[in-house]
């Protein structure tokens, strides 16, 4: 009879059938005893899969990994976030609003934008003003390289500096003065005004750090300066001129001065200045020609009634100018005038409308960011308020004032005329050690959403660093899912060919694999893996080169259970009569053992993979669980436990491990229901 | 059997001195860099005992790590035949010390899992395999297979939730109470009892499944033999059939396996006793792990290989001591 094929003669009657047409009952050819098809008989396969699909467990979990694969694989690709998309959201954070400080460096504005402060004059000027204003001076002069200068108090928060040609006339009183400085090596002496006779001759030889001469009844005493240079002072007594002689009226007037206290005096059309050195010592400056002012220097900020006008120095400067020493106040700047005047103490700048423009304030206040957007109102506000705190002696003080009102997403609110709204808010000013004062309130801000309760927007919700959960639960699931089949694809690789080596071979290769086998039995495979994790955290790989490394690793690790198995199959069918066939037709060894030995274990070998993945997903979950298997930023199911592992986490964002660590469970109970009945419909007298 | 049992230990030995050479040639390699850093970790840690320089010559002088990996090895392999095992880097004490102070915390967590896991669970298998397809039989088997599926972490995190925070009748992790320095000696006991009762329940939901599941394997396995067909056709009573016939060759596989996981009892359990911080010796080496601590490692691997071939020998053992039929070769 040959050898049928069943499927082959059952298809052929279903054709027979179909060409008949209709197919009626009576038409329908009558069955021979000896007819194949009178016996309905299943192939192997679809033996196996009836027997597999009555286990109502095994379905469940088919359908479940069905499910689970479309979800990962295919979720994604539906779903409208990525796993690496941070979301961010508004919502009212306590900010520090603005910061306000009283000014205390004064500021230099140049009054001609031709005139210019020599740098190292500018450079100490603060430090020049300062001592001012403790010594209680009202007038300095400071020589600078090419021109003199004159500092003048006009308030105490404005300071004139003032140019002109100025020279040392002489000095008065008794004390130490400068005459020039000794060069040791030539043994000459370079004077600054007029040269003293004889004095090089008088004093001959300078060694050491110091000496001392008496010439004319004169002292002069020689201290060394630069190596081999020694300044030249001399101790003198009444006035001593450093150039020309003046005559004796000036010298009267110069005494007068002195004795009066006064701080200059004119002689001869000729304004001097007495500049005191100690009490007993004064500088005399004249001013040869007219002095002209060339900067204004205040520690006052100008806050304009305008938000963020920008302000001209050289307007800052004319108004400060003009309201020191312009009688009307009046001034123009910028091609505009301008008035201003002092309101109970406060200067305040009128344009030329009379509609108050500018005002200066001790106090410079800005948003937090440096930059100058506040209302000038907020602004008179917070000072007063700083006032109020400085009088009462507190360090902190609160303030309720309109500020624009901000909506929902953080932009500010217009009414129907295009005008800002403005919502009460309550402001906290404190002083922080360093003497500036933060003021603190409630603001709308863009931040990450972070541990978002599960909405309609996030099914469930974001983890802490603002990702979508379910969308790295996606993402995740691939790569869990990507493990398990990886590493047990190593792992039956490896498996059956030593397994299969060992077991067609017998003898010492089987000797020298099953030792090797049993030595990867022994190794333990958890602490391995968690010191890999711990060198490669510390080597800070990158992730996707751990997520290799890791599988390789549980491959290499794992495969010894799989070549016990083959090669336990392997032993007993060798020795069957189909062996014996292949031996006698004269198959190569290589095709005995992976063409028909093999196929004869591969189905136990379904069934260990199918359950070995389940492990394996459990296996990498923990080691992610631990931070020491997959990395931030990609999501596993055990890197997204543990974001949230430390107690505090745990017990607030339940909705975040929870839903996770039910679907690792669904999954390896997936793996493990199908793998029992593919075992049960493979063989359904073995063993459970 | 003494022949065997010598032959068994000796293929162990060497089985082991490979194990140990494989997870030696694992440390030898670690990146040297990052011992270095670690061991200037740990010379900057307050009240440090030996320099940085001084622990890496420590290191050296016991592993040999400046020597070639053979050589090393070697080096290595007759200290630690010594008991010559060197000072643990983490634990700053010698590392048999750290040893003695944990192993014991482990033992009594694993061997109180050990004894509950056998109460429930046989037990339990059993009546699934008298009554086959019954819902008593449904319901084990869907259990057990949950139990298998959970991950550690997820089964504690469930535990200390629901347990922790919402009932508030533990403590989330720690082995001491706050008030443990004023309790008395009984109270102190109570008090590490209370700490211990969530790993266990972790440890046993794990566990269970797996012991579940070859319980009535087993079991049906016999109620299908010939002799126990034989004894009901002879009339004896079903409750003798089970408990007599059936229960007695059941027990066969069980004792075996069970045997064989005694030694597992001192192993630790990593994962559980590092959730709940249990100060045993599965908490101690993954701390030393995440810090390079490699005498430590070392120790532990060594340990721990030896457990799970004991666990073997003794198992192989007690199948011929419990089964008459078997005889040894």
């Amino acid at each position: 009879m040959g050898s049928y094929n069943l499927n082959e003669v059952l298809k052929e009657q279903e054709k027979r059938k179909r060409a008949q047409g209709g197919g009626s009952a009576s038409q329908e050819e009558a069955m021979k005893l000896d007819d194949v098809a009178r016996v309905k008989v299943l192939s192997p396969g679809r033996k196996v899969f009836k027997r597999f699909i009555r286990n109502r467990l095994a379905v469940f979990g088919s359908v479940t990994l069905i499910l689970l694969f479309v979800f990962s694989f295919f979720g994604p690709l539906v779903y409208p976030y990525g796993q690496k998309q941070i979301f961010y959201k508004y919502d009212v954070q306590n900010v520090n609003y603005a910061l306000a400080k009283r000014n205390t460096a004064f500021n230099g504005y140049l009054l001609d934008a031709q005139a210019e402060i020599e740098r190292d004059v500018a450079n100490a000027m603060n430090s020049n003003i300062k001592k001012m204003l403790t010594d209680g001076e009202s007038v300095m002069m400071v020589l600078g390289e090419k021109s003199g200068y004159a500092i003048t108090k006009l308030t105490d928060d404005v300071f004139l500096v003032s140019l002109g040609d100025m020279s040392r006339i002489c000095s008065a009183g008794s004390g130490e003065v400068q005459i020039g400085t000794y060069d040791a090596i030539k043994k000459a002496i370079t004077f600054s005004g007029a040269p003293v006779e004889g004095l090089a001759e008088a004093v001959g030889t300078v060694k050491g750090a110091s000496a001392e001469v008496t010439l004319d009844g004169v002292t002069y005493s020689f201290q060394r300066g630069a190596a081999k240079s020694y300044n030249v002072f001399a101790r003198l007594e009444g006035i001593h001129y450093y150039g020309e002689a003046m005559d004796e009226g000036f010298e009267t007037a110069l005494n007068q001065a002195i004795a009066a206290g006064s701080t200059s005096f004119t002689y001869g059309g000729t304004t001097y200045q007495l500049v005191a050195q100690n009490s007993t010592s004064f500088e005399v400056y004249s001013m040869s020609g007219e002095a002209r002012d060339v900067a204004l220097y205040t520690c006052l900020t100008l806050d304009t009634h305008e938000v963020g006008a920008a302000v001209s120095d050289e307007l800052k400067a004319k108004a400060l100018y003009a309201a020191a020493l312009n009688s009307n106040g009046s001034f123009t700047a910028d091609g505009e005038s301008y008035t201003i005047r002092n309101q109970e103490g406060v200067w305040v700048i009128y344009n030329a409308a009379g509609e108050e423009y500018a005002e200066f304030s001790h106090y410079s206040i800005r948003r937090y960011t440096g930059a100058d957007t506040m209302e000038y109102g907020l602004k008179q506000a917070l000072a007063e308020t700083i006032e109020e705190m400085n009088t009462a002696g507190q360090k902190s003080g609160t303030l309720t004032y309109n500020l624009p009102q901000q909506g929902e997403s953080g932009e500010y609110v217009y009414d129907a005329d295009g005008a800002l709204m403005y919502t009460e808010t309550e402001m906290k000013i404190t002083q922080r050690d360093t003497g500036e004062y933060v003021v603190n309130c409630d603001q709308v801000n863009y931040i990450i959403d972070m541990f978002a309760a599960p909405s309609a927007k996030h099914i469930l919700g974001t983890d802490g660093d603002g990702f979508d959960v379910m969308s790295r639960i996606m993402y995740g699931g691939r790569i869990s899912l990507m493990v398990g089949f990886v590493v047990i694809f190593i792992e039956t690789f490896l498996g059956v060919i030593m397994g299969g080596l060992a077991g067609y071979y017998g003898g010492w290769v089987d000797n020298l694999i099953m030792r090797l086998v049993d030595i990867f039995y022994c190794l333990p495979s958890m602490p391995i893996m968690i010191i890999l994790g711990a060198m490669m955290d510390a080597m800070r790989m990158d992730t996707y080169l751990r997520l290799i490394i890791m599988m390789a690793a549980l491959g290499i690790m794992g495969w010894a259970g799989v070549a016990r198995l083959v090669r336990g199959q392997i032993l007993s069918l060798r020795e069957q009569e189909f062996m014996i066939a292949t031996e006698a037709t004269g198959i190569k060894v290589r095709d005995r053992i992976f063409h028909h030995l093999v196929p004869n274990v591969m189905p136990q070998l379904i069934v260990t993979a199918t359950m070995g993945i389940g492990g394996v997903i459990l296996t990498e979950s923990t080691l992610s669980f631990l931070g020491l298997g997959v990395k931030h930023p990609l999501a596993t199911w055990g890197t997204i436990i543990n974001s949230v592992s430390s107690a505090s986490a745990m017990a607030h964002y339940v909705f975040i491990w929870l839903p996770v660590g039910l679907l690792i469970c669904l999954t390896v109970i997936a793996f493990n229901f199908v793998g029992d009945g593919l075992r049960d419909a493979y063989d359904p007298k073995s063993k459970r | 059997m003494a022949k065997y049992t010598a032959k068994r230990l000796l293929y162990s030995v060497i089985i082991l001195f490979f194990v140990m050479f494989i997870i030696y040639v694992l440390m030898y390699n670690m990146p040297s860099g990052y011992v270095e850093t670690k061991a200037r970790e740990l010379a900057s840690r307050p009240g440090a005992t030996k320099s940085y320089a001084e622990w890496l010559a420590d290191l050296n002088a016991q592993y040999g790590m400046d020597k070639g990996v053979v050589q090393g090895y070697l080096v290595w392999r007759s200290n630690a035949v010594r008991g010559n095992w060197g000072d643990s880097w983490a634990w700053t004490v010698p590392v048999t010390e750290e040893f003695h102070n944990t192993v014991w915390f482990s033992f009594i967590l694993g061997f109180v899992s050990f004894v509950f896991e056998i109460i429930i669970a046989i037990p339990l298998g059993i009546t699934a395999a008298k009554n086959q397809y019954s819902f008593t039989d449904y319901f084990t088997t869907v259990v057990s297979m949950i139990c298998i599926s959970m991950p550690t972490f997820f089964v504690a995190t469930v535990l200390k939730y629901v347990f922790s925070v919402k009932l508030g009748w533990f403590d989330l992790s720690g082995m001491q109470g706050r008030d443990y320095m004023y309790l008395s000696d009984f109270g102190k006991f109570l008090d590490v009892a209370k700490h211990f009762v969530l790993p266990s329940i972790t440890i046993i939901i794990i566990s269970i499944g797996g012991l579940m599941r070859y319980t009535r394997t087993n079991m049906l396995e016999v109620l299908n033999a010939d002799y126990i067909r034989t004894a009901r056709a002879k009339g004896v009573p079903e409750k003798k059939v089970i408990n007599y016939h059936a229960f007695r060759n059941t027990l066969i596989p069980l004792v075996t396996t069970l045997g064989g996981s005694l030694p597992g009892l001192f192993s630790g359990a990593l994962i559980t006793e590092t959730l709940f911080s249990i100060r045993g010796i599965g908490y101690a080496s993954y701390t030393s792990m995440t810090q390079a601590d490699i005498p430590f490692i070392m120790f532990y691997l060594a340990f721990i290989s030896i457990l799970t071939l004991l666990g073997n020998l003794i198992s192989d053992l007690l199948y011929a001591a419990v089964d008459p039929r078997v005889r040894l070769s």
